[in-house]
């Protein structure tokens, strides 16, 4: 397919001109609000400086340089995953990332799938039982979850079920006082699987649960509308009628046929949750003390810690770019009626 | 068929109210508004005035007023809905803060929509490279999600009342231009743009007069529900830490107090959060209705 070729070029080029621009803001911004070198040095390396250390960072830096020079070395800096150095930890901003990376992708992934799945459902039952009391209920269920603040679903579940109930783990990513598993793949989870550490992995599922329910419960109402909308869409397309009057049994027809087809614009509400999921991480890992990137972001921003904060912003902007253009192309895929252009 | 929601005001808020559903949303609204109103001109004139009691006047207690010997009370008749550690009432300060968040959603979404629905006709109606720079700004701020890019601007602009909304309108602006763009270009090949331009209207003109007001419609709905939506965002900065600075109450930073008091004082954190839940949800079920009249899932 030469047109599918031609597609992805000039979307991964597009992409490239977003990505050239949104530095281009950031480093605007960055200029405007600190227009002298010094004050350019502190945002990155932090308050908290000696004046000759301030002299070596716009040395290393080279924030005494025009303008122009500035902003190729930026965009350079960006592209080779140079974030500087952490001011927290004094470690490259990318290694820091990539110890708490893994926790917010099981948590976010986790939370993501357990909402599309709630929402899949619950809009199928709103849409094939529309304007009944079922229907109204679901509505009035996802519109409450969707109005809730995310930090106060996290503290009602944690207060519910961790505190009442004693049921599951209030804060954490681990028992601590289990050791960690050897690091073979760098990602924890996966590492107490392959050398069979069960309790280590158990207990990091344990404490995955709370704080992938609250994500899953505040984005879960997206799906659920679109998906309810999209069948009622569907049930009233003739090809529906025709297998009903066929005298196909009506709940398989529904379920089946129905749901089948109304379930293609959900890839597209699935990136748009993942991304929503990112952004909610951040407050929910800060509640339930769970160490990813999002609890990490926090702390980082009470300390100021610019390089930190810019390297999470790109990184999860190029992550979303690209979950983007994967879903459109699958969109294509599944349904070739769709014309890429 | 779809209806001008807004050329018949009346006609739409008879077809809201029959909704019993939008019809609270509409009420806890108005209450809202005008309860922030009437507090908001208090606080003004008080701080004006050096008589800062005066934003207190109507509330049952000093929202600020430390009394540790009153800390951590249970709801009761004297405090409706308990105190906090400090023994500041809750009910009070909940209250106190409500023109805050008000304010900041209106002038937040507000602000969004003339600067998005500027951009976003100006780049549907003449398109090409004015389309193309346009378009292409609005998707780089649209690839980040919104409160990522948020902290970022908070750490370069710094936390505080006015701080934070300006962080929320560079944040917020580019789904309005996302909007007004989709629709002028909807508009922009009918007979009466086309006969406007004949008639040798000068562009200014047309779109102001004719573009504007037929791409508004949508970009209101949505925004009925985008209130909701700042005031959401707006708590969770709170929440952070760093959307007022205090001893201002604001919800999000009341929910963040009443952290340290769970799960034994849980009224110190779940009542603000209840409140902002309630504010919330009116937009929703509001927006929800206007959304159902304009694509025509409501008989007249």
């Amino acid at each position: 397919m030469p047109s599918m070729a031609v597609y992805i070029t000039r979307r991964i080029i597009n992409m490239f001109i977003t990505l050239l621009l949104l530095i281009a803001i950031v480093f605007t911004l960055i200029h405007v609000l600190a227009p002298s070198p010094y004050a350019l040095a502190r945002i990155w390396v932090g308050a908290r400086v000696t004046p000759q250390a301030l002299q070596a960072v716009i040395k290393a830096y080279g924030l005494d340089k025009p303008l122009y020079i500035q902003f190729i070395n930026y965009v350079a800096d960006v592209f080779t995953g140079n974030f500087g150095i952490d001011t927290m930890f004094k470690r490259p901003v990318l290694q820091v990332m990539a110890t708490y990376l893994p926790y917010t992708l099981q948590l976010v992934l986790t939370g993501t799938v357990i909402a599309l799945i709630i929402g899949v459902f619950t809009g199928a039952v709103a849409g094939a039982k529309k304007d009944t009391g079922t229907d109204y209920a679901i509505r009035v269920i996802y519109l409450v979850t969707w109005s809730m603040p995310p930090f106060l679903v996290a503290i009602l579940l944690q207060l519910l079920i961790a505190y009442y109930l004693g049921l599951l783990p209030a804060t954490g990513v681990v028992n601590p006082l289990y050791t960690a598993p050897k690091p073979i793949t760098g990602w924890p989870l996966l590492d107490a699987a392959i050398e069979h550490d069960w309790p280590y992995f158990i207990s990091m599922i344990r404490h995955l649960i709370l704080p992938a329910t609250s994500l899953a419960l505040v984005s879960f109402g997206l799906t659920t509308r679109l998906m309810r909308n999209t069948m009622i869409d569907v049930i009233n397309k003739d090809y529906i009628r025709t297998a009903i009057m066929k005298g196909l049994p009506e709940r398989s027809v529904i379920y089946k046929h129905a749901m089948r087809n109304a379930l293609i614009p959900i890839i597209t509400i699935a990136v748009l949750a993942f991304a929503t999921s990112i952004a909610g991480a951040v407050v929910i890992e800060d509640i339930f003390q769970y160490h990813g990137m999002g609890w990490f972001t926090t702390q980082a921003l009470f300390n100021l810690d610019y390089p930190t904060i810019l390297g999470f912003t790109f990184i999860v902007g190029i992550s979303i770019m690209v979950a983007n253009l994967v879903a459109d192309l699958l969109y294509a895929v599944i349904d070739p009626r769709i014309r890429l252009e | 068929m779809s209806v001008a929601v807004f050329e018949n005001p009346k006609l739409t808020l008879k077809v809201l109210l029959r909704n019993p559903l939008s019809a609270i949303g509409l009420i806890i609204i108005a209450l809202f508004l005008a309860w922030s109103l009437i507090e908001g001109s208090l606080q003004i004139i008080g701080s004006l005035t050096r008589h800062p009691s005066l934003g207190w006047i109507l509330l049952p207690h000093n929202p600020m007023a430390v009394n540790l010997a009153a800390g951590n009370e249970p709801p009761s008749l004297k405090y409706l809905l308990g105190t906090n550690a400090e023994g500041q009432d809750i009910l009070s300060r909940i209250l106190y803060a409500a023109p805050i968040d008000a304010s900041v959603s209106i002038i937040t979404v507000l602000s969004a929509i003339i600067i998005g629905g500027f951009l976003g006709i100006l780049a549907g109606y003449y398109g090409g490279w004015i389309d193309e720079i346009i378009s292409r700004i609005t998707d780089a701020f649209l690839s980040i999600p919104g409160l990522i890019l948020l902290l970022a601007l908070t750490i370069l602009i710094g936390s505080g009342y006015f701080q934070s909304m300006t962080a929320l309108i560079i944040v917020w602006w580019p789904i309005y231009a996302r909007l007004s763009r989709a629709q002028t270009l909807s508009i922009k090949g009918r007979y009466f743009i086309d006969s406007a331009k004949l008639s040798g209207l000068s562009d200014f003109w047309i779109l102001m007069r004719h573009v504007f007001p037929n791409t508004i419609d949508p970009v209101l709905a949505y925004a009925t529900l985008d209130f909701g939506n700042v005031i959401l965002t707006y708590a969770t900065l709170g929440f952070l830490g760093i959307g007022i600075k205090p001893p201002t109450p604001e919800w999000g930073e009341m929910v963040s107090a009443g952290l340290n008091e769970l799960p034994a004082y849980w009224w110190t954190a779940i009542f603000p959060g209840l409140v902002i839940t309630i504010i919330a949800l009116s937009f929703a079920l509001v927006g929800d209705g206007l959304q159902d009249i304009l694509t025509g899932r409501v008989n007249y």
